[in-house]
């Protein structure tokens, strides 16, 4: 009984911390699991996967509610993460669980680096406010000039590309964002993570979305992807019911509540004791990956 | 350059589908955590494995796994189901490239499934 009131615990912790400083819950809930509860790596993904799931299917309903999340942009894009989470999931369990604990591990000291970075930019340039996708600063013209699609307009406007941009902006390099996308489908995959990480930088920088139009249509991308590498998980018994439960509810409660609370918790503070976790977490997993834990 | 005739309908549709079966489903799997833990079981000791034809009997027995297995196959197939619901809706707009890109993902997701079942 204990163990099970720890772990729904533990997921409200993962999905309130999750929530609020904006990362999802499954970054924190493999170590919570490996780490934690011992569970194998491989298994702790698929749970991950599973709670990934629960979270982006809440706010993505949200998103597209509100018509924050780019729909048309979000399903041509999820068709290669989907693509990348099917090879990541057969992946996941051809290669070393040691190998999987190293990628982990470089996982967090990313997220720990990039948190820092954040830390250090001034408090009246967040990076999250910014709306104006990055191209534009860079062409030196307002995007508006080049032409705008109203909501609701449909590809017969103008074939599928053209239909893929939003109020203000338009869609370029498709190409490279589709590459891109199946390399996040894999990470998710395989390190049972939503891959926003990877998704929100790659609409923002390559394709020119702003910046909380890519948040929301990520938010709606990561339930198909990790739906689809979480099949391959299941099929093949790699997610166990009995830790799935608990956990998913968790998650599920705490990020109701962190999204709740998120904008009266002092979030500097929070970030450096998140960043403490981070490098903790980064150097068991690395211990783990190194087989001397 | 007007929307079709449902333009305002799908983004609305495919909120609810997600939000109906998120919340059904952590329902199903809250009551299996619930019987799980006030039953004295450890999440730890390993949970049986997936079995669809024992699923009913599960349920009707008001075992754990039974409520558990219901609701992570909801949460699993709720964004396919967001996809099929999007796939219908993009059909009944006259949208046919998008309507082919949601048959695509669901494809990707069904050869995950099969290759899942060839390898498992």
């Amino acid at each position: 009984m204990e163990v099970g009131l720890l772990m729904l615990a533990g997921g409200i912790a993962a999905g309130a911390f999750g929530s609020i400083l904006g990362l999802g819950g499954g970054l924190l809930i493999v170590p919570l699991l490996t780490l934690g509860f011992g569970l194998p790596l491989r298994e702790a993904v698929g749970v991950s996967l599973v709670c990934v799931i629960v979270t982006s299917s809440a706010s993505a309903g949200v998103y597209l509610q509100r018509r924050q999340a780019n729909l048309r942009l979000g399903m041509v894009l999820e068709l290669f993460t989907a693509a990348g989470a099917v090879v990541g999931g057969a992946v996941a369990f051809l290669i070393d669980e040691r190998l999987l604990a190293a990628l982990f591990a470089l996982l967090l000291v990313y997220v720990a680096v990039t948190m820092l970075q954040a830390l250090r930019q001034p408090a009246e340039e967040p990076a999250t406010d910014d709306e104006t996708p990055p191209h534009a600063h860079l062409a030196g013209e307002p995007r508006a000039d080049r032409g705008t699609r109203q909501p609701g307009i449909t590809e017969q406007d103008g074939g599928l590309v053209a239909g893929l941009g939003g109020p203000g902006y338009e869609v370029e390099r498709l190409p490279a964002a589709a590459l891109g996308s199946v390399g996040a489908g894999i990470a998710s995959a395989l390190l049972g993570i939503g891959g926003g990480l990877i998704k929100v930088p790659l609409m923002h920088l390559v394709l020119g979305v702003p910046l909380r139009v890519a948040t929301a249509t990520s938010n709606l991308m990561i339930g198909i992807t990790a739906s689809a590498s979480a099949l391959v998980y299941l099929i093949r018994g790699g997610i166990d019911a009995y830790v799935a439960g608990p956990t998913a509810v968790g998650v599920f409660v705490g990020a109701s509540i962190g999204s709740r609370l998120g904008h009266r918790v002092g979030q500097r503070a929070l970030r450096v004791l998140f960043v403490l976790v981070l490098v903790y977490t980064a150097i068991e997993m690395a211990r783990r990956a190194a087989g001397i834990a | 350059m007007t929307p079709g005739p449902h333009a305002t309908a799908l983004e609305p549709a495919l909120a609810r589908v997600l939000q109906a079966g998120t919340y059904l489903s952590i329902g199903l799997v809250a009551v299996g955590s619930e019987l799980l833990i006030s039953a004295g079981g450890s999440p730890l000791a390993g949970g049986p494995a997936l079995s669809l034809s024992r699923l009913p009997a599960d349920l009707l027995a008001l075992r754990p796994e039974g409520f558990l297995w219901l609701g992570v196959l909801g949460i699993v197939l709720t964004p396919a189901l967001r996809v099929v619901t999007a796939l219908l809706g993009f059909w009944r707009r006259g949208e046919r490239a998008m309507a082919v890109v949601a048959t695509l993902i669901l494809a990707v997701v069904a050869a995950g499934v099969v290759s899942g079942l060839l390898t498992g």
